[in-house]
């Protein structure tokens, strides 16, 4: 049977004022089944905004955003069971216990509560010995894994995570890019907001990149990282570094007297080091892989090229 | 972590959402049982002991009012302020403190629609004020023996009136930008009004212009509707008095669901 070619999330023109601030500006986006989408971009970009307006947090002032083919304004009956939501801020009702909580938000999701699925929930963020505490008395990452838990407990078709592992730490962390992988594997579909550009270079099927409310890049993360990653090796001199017009390949002089060159290919590294080697001896080699956080900077840091009017 | 047992949801249209409907009502409901004292003990207390102090060590000395003694003639006013004030703060807490605490997203993201969250919220309301009312009812069963006169409107005046300030509950909620606005309605306007409306007295004992100025007090329909029903009598037609609280329950009822409905101070 081929896939269904509806996306898991479409978005047209999507768009919300306030006022006349312009905090997301006709977004067009399109997300297929099973993808993990990250979107990234500076404080203040638009992330969580674009997020809300999905999500049933904030309308829309301009613009259509479907899930599955279902409008979220006029079908957000359909639209919001197929939906789970990480949000960013911890809030939790201090009256109930985390199994407690799993319920209650079953019954909100439209599912029949199911005891033994929260048990599940619970077991799989590690937070079953903690299941009859009060949630005040949980610790800050506990309270994030509830969140997580309580996104999934209508087992949704896309999941949300806005800045899902703020202020955890790094085991953590690894268990929530675990469990995004495994989700992923049983076809929902991640769209992940984070400060942790690793996190995104780590998980990410697609980048989008969103500055002052515009989507200004969507690009497969392998050919983004190909396109606009710079790689460079740096080569420390055994005595006195060469005079660089001297050498057959571009490079410059660092402040510690390594000479760096970029590189795009294997091959061309190897040239590189070939050619260096025939001009002068070399003490040691360092080379630098492409990382989504130079590209990153160099797309919405504060001398990137700007493209509003 | 453990490996997900993962079945997806399964996409199909839904007209309304029972089953959220229950989840919230129910959540409602334990929310305020499960601080229990505070909510339906503490406001039994208040009430009880406006009972004692007006009703019994001082009903003595008012003798009758419409041939009613004055023990009995004060019940109904104070089921009323019982009633009206636990429906109205258990929708107006409940909203106003999900939206300040971020727990409203819960709600937000849920596939609830208006009329699913007027019923679940109204319902825990109208059933808080119920059992608090109830209750204030029970108390003065010790005191003296207790008597309905018609079921029916009791019934109705004290279902119509709850839900009347329940609604009104949610519509501060969604409207209010601070605690303090969630505390000017109770003490400014539900208070005063209720105790001019005919709680302790029968308006046939004020002089004019406050007698006719009572008139336009909407509490005194309230009061009185009860008070026919369980000792009957009342100041005002039994007919006028529930046309009144209808018209209450139609316009409290069309505020709330239309500032639900925009999302107004809820939904950015």
């Amino acid at each position: 049977m081929p896939p269904d070619p509806t996306p898991a999330l479409s978005l047209r023109g999507l768009t919300k004022e306030f006022g006349t601030f312009r905090a997301v500006d006709k977004v067009d986006l399109d997300i297929p089944a099973g993808e993990i989408f990250a979107l990234l971009g500076p404080n203040g970009a638009g992330k969580t905004t674009l997020i809300s307006c999905i999500t049933g947090l904030s309308r829309p002032t301009g613009g259509t955003a479907h899930v599955f083919g279902h409008d979220t304004r006029h079908d957000f009956r359909t639209t919001r069971r197929l939906i789970g939501l990480v949000p960013q801020e911890i809030a939790f009702d201090p009256f109930f216990t985390p199994h407690e909580s799993l319920l209650i938000q079953m019954g909100l999701m439209g599912v029949k509560p199911d005891p033994d699925h929260a048990d599940e929930l619970l077991r799989r963020i590690a937070l079953d010995h903690k299941r009859d505490a009060y949630t005040r008395n949980l610790s800050g990452g506990m309270k994030r894994r509830l969140l997580v838990a309580k996104a999934l407990v209508h087992r949704p078709r896309i999941l949300f995570l806005d800045e899902p592992t703020a202020g955890v730490d790094v085991e953590l962390r690894r268990d929530l890019w675990g469990e995004v992988r495994r989700l992923r594997d049983a076809g929902t579909t991640i769209i992940l907001t984070t400060h942790y550009l690793e996190e995104a270079e780590e998980l990410a099927d697609r980048i989008g990149v969103i500055r002052d409310g515009r989507l200004i890049l969507v690009e497969k993360k392998r050919s983004l990282m190909e396109r606009l990653g710079r790689c460079s090796v740096r080569l420390r001199p055994e005595t006195t570094a060469p005079a660089l017009d001297s050498l057959p390949f571009p490079a410059a002089e660092l402040e510690d007297g390594q000479i760096e060159a970029t590189w795009s290919t294997p091959d061309d590294l190897q040239r590189i080091l070939q050619q260096a080697a025939q001009h002068f001896p070399i003490a040691s080699i360092e080379v630098l892989q492409a990382r989504l956080e130079d590209i990153f900077v160099s797309l919405v840091g504060h001398n990137a090229p700007q493209d509003r009017d | 972590m453990q490996p997900p047992t993962h079945t997806l949801q399964p996409i199909e249209r839904q007209p309304w959402s029972p089953i959220g409907l229950r989840a919230l009502f129910a959540k409602e409901v334990r929310r305020f049982a499960k601080v229990w004292l505070q909510t339906v003990f503490s406001p039994l207390i208040t009430t009880s002991l406006y009972f004692l102090v007006f009703g019994v060590a001082l009903g003595t000395r008012m003798g009758e009012i419409h041939g009613v003694p004055y023990i009995r003639f004060v019940i109904p006013g104070l089921m009323m302020l019982a009633m009206i004030s636990n429906a109205f703060l258990n929708c107006s807490s409940s909203l106003f403190q999900s939206r300040i605490n971020g727990t409203i997203t819960d709600i937000l993201v849920s596939p609830l629609g208006t009329a699913e969250l007027l019923g679940a919220f109204v319902g825990a309301g109208v059933l808080r004020g119920l059992i608090v009312g109830s209750l204030v009812w029970l108390v003065a069963a010790f005191f003296v023996s207790p008597d309905i006169h018609h079921a029916g409107w009791m019934l109705y005046f004290s279902v119509t009136v709850c839900l009347s300030f329940a609604m009104l509950g949610l519509a501060v909620a969604c409207l209010a930008q601070k605690y303090d606005h969630l505390a000017i309605v109770p003490s400014f306007v539900l208070t005063p009004m209720t105790f001019l409306g005919g709680v302790f007295y029968s308006i046939d004992m004020l002089p004019e212009p406050w007698r006719s100025v009572s008139l336009a007090n909407p509490m005194l329909y309230m009061v009185n509707g009860l008070r026919y029903g369980l000792v009957g009598s009342s100041d005002v037609p039994i007919l006028t008095a529930a046309l009144a609280v209808l018209l209450l329950v139609t316009a409290s009822t069309t505020a709330a669901a239309w500032l639900l409905a925009r999302g107004r101070n809820l939904r950015t």
